[in-house]
Parts: C-alpha cells; sequence; structure tokens
C-alpha cells in the first residue's frame, strides 16, 4: 500500500533528522550558541566513514572510528572557537557567523580533499532489503531507524539519569549559578559539544550509506533539524524528535494529496501556521 | 638631470613591458570556457574542462590555429546563472573573447541576452533545454534539444515497443522539466498516456517517494529526467531495491546509469558520435580516467569547431570578432568531427540512436533521426 510505504520512508527519514535536532537542541540549551556548524560535523561523519572503508576498514568499526573524529571536531570548534569568542564577550550574533564560518569551511574542505563529486560508500549489503508486511526497506534504512531510535533514547536517560546529564541540565538552566557552585560550565560545554557531535557520526554515516555523500548536504538537514527544535518547543529533546519524525512523514506523504515540488513548501507552510498558533511549539512545558 | 634620467628609463620599460604584452596578447587566441568546475555539477564540469583542455593541448602541440597559440580561459560558473552572467561579463570586459563555450541549460539561458548584446559567440556542446534554439543568435548548440530525444524515443517506445503508459521521475530544473514536457507532447503525439509524473530536487539523492509513486502507478515504462548523472548511481540502486519496477527510459542524461548493476533492459537514447580510439586512449591517459565521457567527447568536439572557424578567418584575412565568428561557423555549417554535425539552425542536426543495455552495456537497437 502506497501510504504505508512513503509513510515508512518519512519515518525512517525523520529519524536521522530526529537525532541532528536532539544533539543541535542539546548544544543550544547548554550553550546558547546556535551551531549551524553542527551540519558541517554531520558532513565530515560521512566522509571520514567513507575514507576508513575505502581503506579497507570494516563498516562498523568505519563508523566507530568516525564517532571519535566527530566528538573530536565537535569539541575543537567549540574549544578553539566559541570559548575563545566567550571570553572576549562575543555577543550571540558574532558567535553565529563564527559557527556559519566553520560549517563554510568544513564543507568546502570536505570538497576539496575529497572532490564535490557524490561519493559511494563501498560495501555491497547496502542494497539488500528487508520486508516488513507490505513494506520493503532497504539495510541502512533499518539500521538508521533503530540506532536513531536508540541514540535519541539514550541521550533521554543520559540527560535525565546520569550525573554529567544532570550537571548538563543544571549549566542549561542557570549558567551563572553553575559557574558559583563550581559546576565548571565551559569544561561542560566542550562535553556536551563532543557527545552530541559523536552520536551525530551514526546517523550522517548511515545516509551517506543509504543515499550516497555530498559536501554540501548536512545544510537542508539541518535546516529541518533547526524548525524541528523550534516547533517542538526550544530545549525539548523529546519535542524536538518527534516534530522531526512528523516533519518528514508528513512531507513524504502529502505527495499523495498534493504534486512533489509543493511537498516541502506545503509542510513547512503548515509548520508556520503551527507557530503562530502555538509560538512556544507543539511540546513547550507550560509554566507551572 | 638624473631625476628626469630615471622617469625616462623606467616609462621606456614599462612601454617595452606593455608592448611585448600586447604583441604576445595578439600572438594568442583567446576563448574562454565558462563551465561549473565547483558546487553539485563540478564532476560533469571537470569532465568538460577535460575536453577543451585536451583539444587546446593538441591544436598548440600542433603549432596553434595558423601559427598563433589556442588560450582558453576556464571561467567557473558553479552551475548557477548568476555567475555565469558574471564569467561572461568578465570575459567579455577583460580578455576581449570573441567567442565562448558554455555549459548547462539555467546558465547558457542567462547568458544569452548578453552575448546577443555584446555580439559573442557561444557554442554550446551539451545543455538540452529547448528554450537553448531560440535563445540569441549567438548561441548555437551543437547537440540536439531534449524535445528531439524525446521524439525519437516516444516513437520507438509506442510504435516499436507497443508501450501505451509511462510515468515520469524528472529533475525540476529548466532541463529536467523541458525533458518532461517534451516526452509527455511526444508520448502522447504517439498514443501513449502519462499515468505520474513525480519531480525530484537538482542533487537530490533520495529519490523513493518518487520510485513508489511511480511504480503504484503501474505503468509500462518510467521516463527518468535527472538530469545531474551523479545521482543516478543512487537512483540505480533504490529502483534495484524497490524489486519488479517496471523498465527504465531515458535521454542522453541517463547515460552515466548504464554499467551499474541494475541497469539491464533499461532504454535511452544515444546522440551519435565518437572520437578516433586513439585520442580515447590519449584522453584516457592524460586523465588518468578509464572511459571517455559523453561531455569530454562533446567538449573537445566544440573546441575543434571553433578552432577550426578561427583558422578559416586567419585564412579570410577577417577579424576574430564574435560576429564574425558567427557568420564564418554558419558559412562553414558542416563539420566532421565526433559525428557529422550541420547548422540549418542554431541547432545542429545530428543522428539519434536507441540503446538497450544488455548485460549491463549499452548495445544499439535501433537509429533515429529528428522528423523521420
Amino acid at each position: 500500500m502506497l501510504f504505508l510505504d512513503l509513510l515508512a520512508d518519512g519515518v525512517v527519514t525523520g529519524c536521522a533528522v530526529g537525532v541532528v535536532a536532539v544533539t543541535f537542541t542539546m548544544i543550544y540549551s547548554t550553550t546558547r550558541v546556535f551551531h549551524v556548524a553542527h551540519a558541517g560535523i554531520y558532513t565530515v561523519a560521512g566522509y571520514s566513514t567513507w575514507f576508513l572503508t575505502t581503506r579497507g576498514l570494516p563498516f562498523w568499526l568505519a563508523i566507530i572510528c568516525s564517532i571519535a573524529v566527530c566528538a573530536a571536531v565537535g569539541a575543537l570548534i567549540q574549544h578553539q572557537l566559541y570559548t575563545r569568542l566567550a571570553r572576549r564577550d562575543a555577543p550571540p550574533l558574532v558567535l553565529l557567523i563564527a559557527s556559519l564560518g566553520a560549517l563554510v569551511v568544513i564543507q568546502n574542505l570536505m570538497a576539496a580533499l575529497f572532490s564535490p563529486n557524490i561519493l559511494q560508500i563501498p560495501a555491497d549489503w547496502r542494497v539488500l532489503t528487508v520486508g516488513i508486511g507490505s513494506i520493503r526497506l532497504s539495510m541502512p534504512q533499518i539500521l538508521l531507524a533503530v540506532s536513531s531510535l536508540v541514540i535519541f533514547a539514550g541521550l533521554l536517560a543520559w540527560s535525565r539519569y546520569t550525573s554529567l546529564g544532570k550537571r548538563t541540565r543544571a549549566v542549561a538552566a542557570n549558567e551563572f549559578l553553575a559557574e558559583i557552585t563550581r559546576l565548571e560550565p565551559r569544561r561542560v560545554y566542550i562535553t556536551v559539544m563532543a557527545i552530541a557531535s559523536g552520536v551525530l557520526a551514526v546517523p550522517g554515516s548511515l545516509t551517506a550509506l543509504d543515499h550516497g555523500l555530498q559536501p554540501y548536504t548536512g545544510t537542508l538537514v539541518l535546516l529541518t533539524a533547526t524548525i524541528a527544535m523550534i516547533a517542538g518547543g526550544m530545549g525539548n529533546l523529546f519535542g524536538a524528535f518527534v516534530t522531526s519524525v512528523i516533519l518528514a512523514a508528513l512531507q513524504t506523504t502529502s505527495t499523495l494529496v498534493i504534486p512533489g515540488q509543493w511537498s516541502i513548501a506545503a509542510t513547512f507552510g503548515l509548520f508556520v501556521i503551527l507557530m503562530i498558533v502555538a509560538p512556544t511549539g507543539l511540546f513547550a512545558r507550560r509554566p507551572r | 638631470m638624473r631625476c628626469t634620467l630615471r622617469v625616462s628609463v623606467c616609462a621606456a620599460v614599462l612601454l617595452t613591458g606593455s608592448w611585448v604584452n600586447y604583441a604576445q596578447a595578439a600572438e594568442d587566441i583567446t576563448l574562454a570556457a565558462l563551465l561549473p568546475t565547483s558546487g553539485p555539477s563540478a564532476s560533469v564540469g571537470q569532465e568538460e574542462q577535460q575536453g577543451v583542455q585536451f583539444a587546446m593541448d593538441e591544436i598548440n602541440a600542433a603549432g596553434g590555429i595558423r601559427g598563433h597559440m589556442l588560450r582558453i580561459n576556464f571561467d567557473d560558473t558553479q552551475g548557477k546563472p548568476d555567475q555565469a552572467v558574471l564569467a561572461l561579463n568578465r570575459e567579455i570586459d577583460l580578455n576581449k573573447v570573441p567567442a565562448v563555450i558554455t555549459a548547462f541549460s539555467a546558465p547558457s539561458l542567462a547568458i544569452a541576452p548578453l552575448a546577443t548584446r555584446k555580439k559573442v559567440l557561444v557554442l554550446n556542446p551539451a545543455a538540452q533545454a529547448d528554450k537553448l534554439g531560440t535563445a540569441s543568435p549567438y548561441m548555437f548548440n551543437t547537440m540536439p534539444l531534449t524535445r528531439d530525444e524525446t521524439e525519437v524515443l516516444a516513437h520507438y517506445l509506442t510504435k516499436t515497443l507497443g508501450k501505451k503508459t509511462a510515468s515520469i521521475i524528472y529533475e525540476n530544473s529548466a532541463a529536467g522539466i523541458d525533458g518532461r514536457n517534451d516526452f509527455i507532447e511526444n508520448f502522447k503525439k504517439f498514443g501513449g498516456a502519462i499515468l505520474s509524473d513525480e519531480p525530484i530536487q537538482p542533487a537530490d539523492t533520495n529519490f523513493r517517494p518518487m520510485i513508489l509513486k511511480a511504480a503504484a502507478a503501474k505503468p509500462d515504462v518510467v521516463f527518468t529526467n535527472v538530469i545531474q548523472g551523479d545521482s543516478l548511481p543512487q537512483f540505480v540502486d533504490q529502483v534495484t531495491q524497490h524489486g519488479g519496477f517496471p523498465t527504465v527510459v531515458g535521454t542522453t542524461f541517463l547515460t552515466p546509469a548504464m554499467g551499474l548493476a541494475g541497469s539491464n533492459g533499461w532504454y535511452y537514447t544515444a546522440i551519435r558520435g565518437a572520437l578516433p580510439p586513439e585520442t580515447d586512449q590519449a584522453i584516457m591517459k592524460k586523465f588518468g580516467t578509464k572511459s571517455v565521457s559523453v561531455y569530454t567527447r562533446e567538449y573537445y568536439n566544440d573546441t575543434r569547431i571553433l578552432a577550426r572557424v578561427a583558422e578559416s578567418l586567419i585564412d579570410n584575412q577577417k577579424e576574430l570578432t564574435g560576429e564574425n565568428f558567427r557568420t564564418e561557423l554558419m558559412r562553414i555549417r558542416t563539420f566532421d568531427g565526433v559525428a557529422k554535425i550541420s547548422f540549418d539552425t542554431n541547432t545542429a542536426v545530428r543522428n539519434i540512436d536507441i540503446l538497450q543495455v544488455q548485460n549491463l552495456v549499452g548495445t544499439k537497437v535501433a537509429e533515429g533521426r529528428v522528423g523521420e
């Protein structure tokens, strides 16, 4: 059935976008930096996995290495760029411009190092499919959906139940108070950035495995994730993930009733209306 | 006195330098190629650049054009119309080029009015949007346009194979939309019916929603008009994953998909043309490629056409202006290169073959010519 096929495709895409949205939300709600260079890290993930697999490393090992690479790049950006600018009391706009600059540098670096061509991660099993009822999904799609749900659940659990997660929430709630209670916000920022960037390597690599790699694709993914983050309720991890899935599912299933070229405009148009109705987001916590 | 002497010496040196530069510029024939050497279309742009570069090197190694070295400036358009206009302005104003080679439909359409105004010849080796046929009296297309290819394809599908229904997946770009419109018009003209048509954004590699919708319509064939060939391997993969997908058909733009596992049985049109085997070998050796793409071939050919026109102008002691390039090209009219190319209008008439992928190799199954 076409509707179910399209819905499944949308949900899988939404799960990948959901991880981007959740990690982006984590970074924004903790550091208050609108970290658009996150799209660059998403790109780095795919390229590092591609590079390592083409050098003979098994895909799984390559993904693990990519997690480390992305975590390091994220921590580096926080430590060498945002922290330095924050020390000089740079306003949020300057941080945003710096982040945009970092994104452009990363994307062009990837294009220069690996060519702007669409690259394919060499793994023969990527074309295998699995049938679930009438729905047929590729192996990368199944892995993408499962891993995204695991990452999402893991990040929620980490945020709520670990001491580092609680410390992060404390810093996010009040940086000044965290500073005087020796929670070391700047160290927390680096840790959050490393974790958020590291887990991004999983959907980044699996999407690259499924769709191929391009230096500039991360930008559109981040745009969707940003909208999901805002529409889901700023700072709400659950809202960001669920809204991403809804957004992607709407985008694909809407093609049943409207021509494909209108689906993106129609979906985002619907969210503009929703934002007018509920400006704090769909899943925003009500003030007590 | 000493000061005056110094100034005079400096002025003399500068003037001598300028004269030497001027003399060198007069010796060289400078043209330009406006190609997307960066951005999402860069892989095609690089293949095009290789064709131009190889032809230029070959011409210069053989002594140039009547003793004049050929210099072709590569100006990056990123595949964008605004950048193409900037590039053409740059080449006209700074380098006074009388003729340029262009690439991709949208950038070529964007520079057409400027080419008309500035009287600069624009040779288009591969872009195929229909509007290019009438875009400018100074623009010449050496490849048939999409309407010509889709006419031959639609005729073969309906009259020879007996296919009656089709779905369409097309790229939402100038050439993609033209291909879609032309196929609809021609397929209907020969008695076929269109069941669905779905757009894909340029450079997008997730074709699944479109593949699902096209297959659900249960057509005899799916006409695929994806212009950015880089993304076709992903299309082939996703069609293969779908299982039981109808036969895919297309035009020259489908060529990069051929040879990939999953493309067996597909039909596509191809503009007939071939380089001598030794030239093919030399190009592959020079650029370290495994084959010579249709783009490299056509851009090589067009550089040769420009050189032939320039040679004729020099022989007839005419100035190398855009106006003269245009007049001379129309006077020569027929060029023998990768194929016999003749200009009755601004768009060349060439043979179009129908190929089917058999054992992953494109095999000719029919020959066609527009209007026949």
